[in-house]
């Protein structure tokens, strides 16, 4: 998907969204979201390749899969809390968009705490007895 | 292309239908004042020409393909086939032509209730229910003026905009 | 891609001549018809949003492997 397109596509949303907040506000962001929307979705298969190669790679170095699997989880997760927080700050409800990050947040660490958890192991196997 | 001429149809479609419906708003206070005109030709039929009742409302209904003379004629055409009251013939008449007029409820019960005097009591009493009828239509005319031009424009726009919405909405 | 660029279009159109609907019946009277018009057009959008975070969603459980 060509960088000009997208760039051209949110200039028209833009203007579009102008127009309608004026009458309705509440068409504007529903607009505004379907487009943004739209325009990650068409940036998924990029995602995608870049994601798959980093899998490759990962599997000829030779990587535990569970810790690769993890990580692409978080990162995931914090794409989707980025979206969520930006979407719901658009409309102004500031205090729903932390929420949104704080709950990213909270479910990172939870997916992270195994991999502390072997890291530490790991340490402590290292220090003389 | 093909969608873009059917998105055309359907927005021409949505405005006519709105044009119709402000042409009916435009119609009411012309078809209220030619009502009274016709009541009050009825009326001096009764008086002056001594006429009996079915053959004066067949004169009146002569002029072809107004909804309003057809009235008249219908009502005169039930009365000479039927032998029922005239409150009924009248009645049923109403009933049968309402639909192509641009009138409503409100004419309806001032010439339902005229149908109860009418070939039910004598001269002089028929031409001043007569009378009574012409003038309570003539205070509804106003109030058909009124509303068709407040609402005659809504209507032109609303049949365009709402054609408009399901085109897009069938993108 | 162009499906849904065209449907980003129905939408913006679709609220444009909702809000138009809504100032031709507030002018006539009719503000409470206005009103239903305006939340009907509402949640035809928001079932057109709705369906597409779903798809978005399903995608990207995809890419990151099954959340």
């Amino acid at each position: 998907m060509d960088i000009l397109q997208i760039v051209a596509l949110g200039f028209m949303v833009t203007i579009l969204s102008l127009v309608l907040k004026e009458q309705k506000p509440l068409f504007a962001f529903l607009l505004t979201t379907f487009a943004g929307l739209v325009i990650f979705l068409m940036l998924l298969d990029h995602i995608r390749f870049v994601v798959r190669t980093l899998e490759n790679l990962a599997d000829q170095t030779g990587v535990n899969t569970a810790y690769l699997k993890i990580i692409l989880k978080i990162i995931g997760i914090a794409y989707i809390a980025e979206l969520g927080a930006q979407t719901v700050r658009d409309a102004g409800q500031e205090a729903m968009a932390a929420k949104i990050e704080l709950a990213g947040k909270m479910l990172i660490i939870v997916m992270a705490v195994p991999i502390i958890a072997v890291i530490v192991e790991t340490v402590l196997n290292l220090l003389p007895a | 292309m093909l969608k873009l001429a059917g998105a055309l149809l359907l927005v021409g479609a949505g405005t006519m239908l709105g044009w119709m419906h402000a042409g009916r708003l435009a119609d009411r206070p012309a078809q209220i004042r030619r009502l009274v005109r016709m009541l009050g030709q009825l009326e001096t039929e009764i008086a002056y020409g001594y006429t009996p009742l079915p053959e004066a409302l067949a004169r009146i209904g002569r002029q072809p393909g107004d909804p309003l003379a057809d009235l008249f004629h219908e009502a005169a055409d039930r009365l000479a086939k039927e032998e029922a009251a005239v409150t009924e013939t009248w009645r049923l008449a109403l009933e049968s032509v309402w639909g192509r007029t641009a009138l409503k409820n409100g004419e309806k019960e001032i010439m339902l209730t005229l149908g109860n005097t009418l070939g039910a009591s004598d001269r002089e009493d028929q031409i001043r229910h007569l009378r009574l009828a012409a003038k309570q239509l003539e205070t509804l005319e106003p109030e058909a003026a009124e509303e068709q031009r407040k609402y005659e424009k809504m209507w032109k726009s609303l049949g365009l905009l709402g054609g408009a919405l399901v085109a897009v909405i069938l993108y | 891609m162009n499906v849904d660029v065209n449907a980003i279009f129905q939408i913006a159109g679709i609220g444009i001549i909702i809000a138009m609907i809504h100032t031709v019946l507030k002018q006539m009277g009719k503000e409470d018809m206005a009103h239903w018009v305006t939340l009907i057009g509402f949640v035809v959008v928001l079932f057109m949003v709705v369906r597409l975070l779903d798809r978005l969603f399903e995608q990207i459980k995809s890419i990151f492997l099954f959340q």
